[in-house]
């Protein structure tokens, strides 16, 4: 399907082509002429309206009189509290910071696709991998750090030491199977989303495919919080000490 | 049309599939490939449908489940809506690896 570019793109590919071709370069690939894909501006937007939106925070923290942006934040804050303690129980606070991120990196994403002009870059595969990739090195990161490499492998053997030569190509295959799944979800709703709203522009008039777009709106929450409760399950599974 | 009946109609497209592979002229690769995109289309189809059905019926089970069990004890409604939330977001994810293997091989 040929890919049309966003005005921003448009804008990063007349102006700015010599650093896309040079930080693709740096991964070994050849230069082309315009080497700026939509997902990346779009990343790159969410990135500064969440850099922006931190920064417009930050001089407005007061505890005596706090504003409306604090009291959104301080409300998102506590969900992600609470969920991290039901997920991680002991561990939480350590690792609340990646997982908050995930979900206000994810849940951006996907909804700057409702705004005309711009697609949501979790659309794409290699959004959603990137994604899955990060979560997988990190989950798997924390486990070794928390509990130590010998610890850490003794986990895959399972719970009984003769099951070992089983549980671990099991535990092996289901592991790899994380980011595998966590890519594919967040891509196909997010796609399947933005298919069903064009395929009902098609089939009936204008203002029609609303309603899929607020199902849109709905599914993006809902994934965005699915991909941080399963961040958050295979970190609490990673750091687990043995009492 | 009932479960049986349906059943017979797709038992009889996958007897007939053969006769209609055999028929092909291996010299003349546009009719291949003209009967592969056909045939495409309606794997597609019937794989798409097929995975959207049991997703749902797999959600409804779930639903029901949850229903009776906030019926019988509202005091835990907050957790098993939790649960409800989590199975239904992965039971949907299952079909929609359907639609996605769709889009990467068929379209």
């Amino acid at each position: 399907m040929p890919e049309t570019e966003l005005w921003i793109t448009k804008l990063f590919n007349d102006n700015l082509a010599g650093l896309g071709n040079t930080l693709t370069g740096l991964v070994g690939m050849a230069p082309e002429a315009r080497p700026w894909a939509n997902f990346v501006t779009m990343e790159l937007l969410v990135a500064l309206i969440i850099v922006v939106l931190f920064a417009i925070l930050k001089p407005r923290l007061s505890a005596d009189r706090p504003g409306g942006l604090q009291h959104t934040c301080e409300l998102l804050y506590g969900f992600f509290k609470q969920q991290a303690e039901d997920q991680m129980r002991h561990d939480a606070p350590h690792y609340l910071a990646y997982c908050g991120t995930i979900f206000i990196f994810v849940l951006l994403c996907n909804l700057i696709g409702i705004v005309p002009g711009m697609e949501s870059p979790t659309m794409t595969p290699s959004v959603t991998a990137g994604c899955a990739i990060a979560t997988f090195f990190y989950y798997n990161l924390v486990g070794l750090q928390a509990n130590g490499v010998l610890k850490y492998l003794a986990h895959f053997a399972g719970p009984v030491w003769w099951l070992a030569p089983l549980m671990i190509p099991i535990e092996i295959a289901s592991h790899l199977a994380r980011p595998l799944s966590l890519t594919i979800r967040l891509f196909a709703n997010m796609f399947a989303g933005e298919q069903v709203t064009v395929v009902f522009l098609k089939l009936t008039f204008f203002l029609v495919p609303v309603v899929f777009m607020g199902l849109h709106v709905f599914v993006s929450f809902l994934q965005a919080y699915v991909f941080m409760l399963l961040t958050m399950m295979y970190v609490a599974g990673a750091v687990e000490h043995e009492h | 049309m009932t479960k049986k009946n349906a059943m017979w109609m797709l038992a009889l497209l996958f007897l007939a599939s053969p006769m209609i592979f055999a028929q092909a002229d291996p010299a003349d690769t546009s009719a291949i490939a003209q009967a592969h995109t056909q045939w495409k289309a309606i794997a597609a189809g019937f794989s798409m449908a097929i995975a959207s059905g049991l997703c749902a019926l797999a959600q409804a089970k779930a639903v029901a489940a949850v229903a009776e069990g906030t019926a019988r004890n509202p005091g835990a409604a907050d957790a098993i809506r939790f649960a409800l939330i989590l199975g239904l977001a992965l039971i949907e994810s299952m079909a929609l690896y359907t639609f996605v293997i769709i889009f990467v091989k068929v379209l």
